[in-house]
């Protein structure tokens, strides 16, 4: 495995990053301020990223998908540009709060693959470990309150289409600021739950070297930030609300149950 | 005198017969004067988009509904009045009186409770005023009519509950968008609950106010006092996508917005919320637009159902409203009744007065011999007995005045004692 091969995928996360800003900042604000910066970096990462990979396969004499490592580069560098050949014919500038954190994490990913030398101090070790929990909690946390808005909202709507009102509607928040609160939460959450993923697979891949990849605790941390993505995404460029948002949020609520519950299995690697 | 009270309203009349009987403000006047020429003592017209009530008053040999009969005869022609069959409610004496009452205390509203309808009335009463159709009976029953709504106001909860459509158009709209700040209207017609409730949005903060009529100038006319755009009625639906609220009371007779046009807008809205307020009759949008994520419509039942959020609550506030109207008709009809012996009191007085005094004068014709004292002592003697004699029927009169069956006795004691 080519060490600068590596560097140069990692120099791609770096660039790609940028796009997970922007799709933050367009959940957030509402306004997608950095999306022209975004691209560019988006551009520049893919050439990176074919670099690293032609790089590789030149090493090894063959296509590069070999490991789950090399299969996800390769996968995030297709996505990169079958978005860039979308985005260059059809303007689909919404989809990129779907990809640019998808492709982010994917070469993120495929990045943590050659093992470098175990922690140099255990507290060091332990700051890192404590950042990632606090910033997946929070993530959690704000996903609770995404939950609990969308499924007032519903409760709401419903309410005011009745017929005959009774004085519930007058009692919960208006739709306005029910789906403020949705948008707020579900942006601020999705960060701090990305965060979190980005420096739990680090951590990961420090402990363990390459086998990180395999434990299913990992992996179900991805499917629930899949689902988390999912949701931003809809939301954002299909303006997802009511029933949809509600179920969504619910789901993703769920998976974050699952996530914890397989962490606490994971306790060991703290120890 | 006699008192009657002819008219139709929402819940006799649909709107379209409504409007062809509808008197604008500037011929009100002149209808007046009408039916005084017809033989009418008084007359008050009221005439707001959900009643036009004629009330008059006539002496007591002319019947008030043969005055209203002619009325509608002359009045645009014969060929209209056969439409309002069956429409046209008619009252008279103690029911009209009662009616006004309700009327005034706003009980016969759309909206029960909304105060406008005191205002209109109000109003009306104002123009009977200055061309001289008021002053007797109707002008004490229309004045009572205002107290008795004031009691009903400050003693009932009523007031509170049901303020009045626009009211309630607003509270929704709080309650679905947050602040209104930076929300558009579009107004759909020019329907006069449609303005009222659109004023209370702009002064919430809806800063945004599109028109839209089939007549264009009315339109722009509707638009300048808004501050708001006119937009042409042909192109109203390719702009509905930027409107966050929606008020129509257009005179359509069919619907103007269905299921697949609001389903497009909602797309297009990317499911951003949008509120439908049809004060249409007959209604101008589809019911089944409500069934659409997204879309939120109340029609003046359900906004009426907004305000009276506790159904039980609403009654019991009417019912006492009620019960205040009637204890002032009885007082009312009372009042008029004293009013109506006044008379017969004095002539029966008057006329056993004549009796004494000229029996007395025949006395002492006969007797010349007697001192002054003595003159004196008979003067006295007969005017007891003459009160008493009267004391009997007079209280009896009184006693009887406002009693249902008080009539009977009244005329009896006319008759006993001859007084024409």
């Amino acid at each position: 495995m080519g060490e600068s091969s590596v560097i140069w995928l990692r120099v791609a996360a770096g660039l790609y990053s940028l796009g997970l800003i922007d799709a933050v900042i367009t959940v957030l604000r509402r306004s997608a301020s950095l999306f022209r910066i975004a691209l560019g970096a988006f551009a520049i990462g893919a050439l990176f990223q074919l670099v690293s990979i032609v790089e590789q396969g030149l090493a090894q004499g063959q296509c590069p998908v070999t490991d789950i490592f090399e299969t996800m580069s390769f996968c995030a560098f297709i996505i990169t540009v079958s978005f860039l050949a979308i985005y260059y014919r059809y303007k689909a500038a919404s989809l990129s709060v779907f990809i640019f954190p998808l492709v982010f994490v994917m070469t993120l990913v495929g990045a943590l693959r050659s093992p470098v030398s175990t922690w140099t101090n255990p507290s060091i070790r332990n700051a890192w470990l404590i950042t990632h929990i606090v910033f997946a909690l929070l993530g959690y946390a704000a996903l609770l309150f995404t939950a609990a808005a969308a499924v007032v909202y519903l409760v709401q709507e419903r309410q005011l289409k009745r017929k005959t009102s009774n004085a519930i509607y007058k009692m919960l928040p208006p739709l306005g600021t029910l789906d403020e609160l949705i948008s707020k939460s579900l942006g601020a959450g999705f960060a701090f739950i990305t965060i979190g993923i980005v420096i739990g697979s680090i951590w990961a891949f420090v402990e363990m070297g390459t086998r990180w990849i395999g434990e299913s605790s990992i992996a179900i941390s991805f499917v629930t930030w899949a689902v988390y993505l999912a949701l931003v995404f809809f939301r954002v460029s299909a303006g997802w609300r009511g029933r949809k948002t509600a179920i969504l949020s619910i789901v993703a609520l769920l998976c974050c149950l699952l996530t914890w519950v397989e962490h606490a299995k994971l306790g060991r690697f703290s120890q | 005198m006699k008192l009657l009270v002819a008219g139709l309203s929402h819940k006799t009349a649909p709107v379209d017969l409504r409007e062809q009987l509808a008197i604008p403000e500037g011929t009100l006047p002149r209808t007046l004067q009408e039916l005084q020429k017809l033989g009418a003592s008084e007359a008050v017209v009221l005439s707001t988009c959900n009643r036009v009530e004629f009330a008059l008053s006539s002496p007591d040999d002319v019947e008030p509904g043969s005055i209203i009969d002619r009325f509608f005869a002359d009045w645009r022609g014969s060929g209209l009045s056969g439409a309002f069959d069956g429409h046209l409610y008619r009252l008279e004496a103690r029911e009209a009186i009662q009616h006004m009452f309700r009327v005034a205390a706003s009980l016969d509203s759309m909206v029960v409770g909304e105060p406008q309808i005191l205002g209109q009335l109000k109003a009306a009463y104002a123009v009977a005023k200055s061309e001289g159709t008021v002053g007797g009976l109707l002008e004490t029953v229309m004045t009572k009519a205002f107290n008795v709504a004031k009691r009903v106001r400050s003693e009932t909860g009523i007031g509170q509950m049901a303020v009045s459509v626009s009211y309630a158009a607003v509270e929704l709209a709080r309650q679905i968008f947050g602040s209104l700040k930076g929300h558009t209207v579009l107004i759909i017609g020019s329907g006069k609950m449609g303005e009222l409730a659109a004023k209370h949005l702009r002064r919430s903060g809806a800063n945004r106010i599109l028109v839209t009529n089939r007549t264009w100038e009315r339109a722009e006319e509707m638009a300048k006092t808004f501050d708001g755009r006119a937009v042409e009625y042909s192109q109203f639906q390719s702009i509905l996508h930027e409107v966050d609220i929606v008020i129509s009371s257009s005179g359509a007779p069919h619907y103007i917005l269905t299921r697949d046009d609001m389903q497009r807008v909602i797309r297009q809205r990317r499911n951003k919320p949008i509120f439908l307020i049809d004060i249409a009759v007959p209604r101008n949008i589809d019911p089944a637009v409500n069934e659409i994520e997204g879309v939120i419509l109340k029609d003046v039942d359900g906004l009426e159902g907004v305000v009276s959020a506790n159904i039980q609550e609403r009654t019991r506030q009417a019912e006492a409203a009620e019960k205040i109207v009637l204890e002032e008709v009885d007082r009312t009809m009372a009042k008029l009744r004293v009013e109506e012996i006044a008379p017969t009191i004095v002539s029966l007085q008057g006329q056993l007065e004549e009796i004494r005094a000229a029996e007395v004068i025949r006395t002492l014709r006969r007797m010349p011999g007697l001192t002054a004292e003595q003159v004196a002592q008979i003067e006295i003697m007969t005017k007891s007995i003459v009160n008493k004699i009267a004391h009997g029927p007079i209280s009896e009169l009184r006693r009887n005045a406002g009693q249902p069956e008080g009539s009977v006795v009244i005329e009896a004691i006319r008759r006993v004692f001859r007084i024409e």
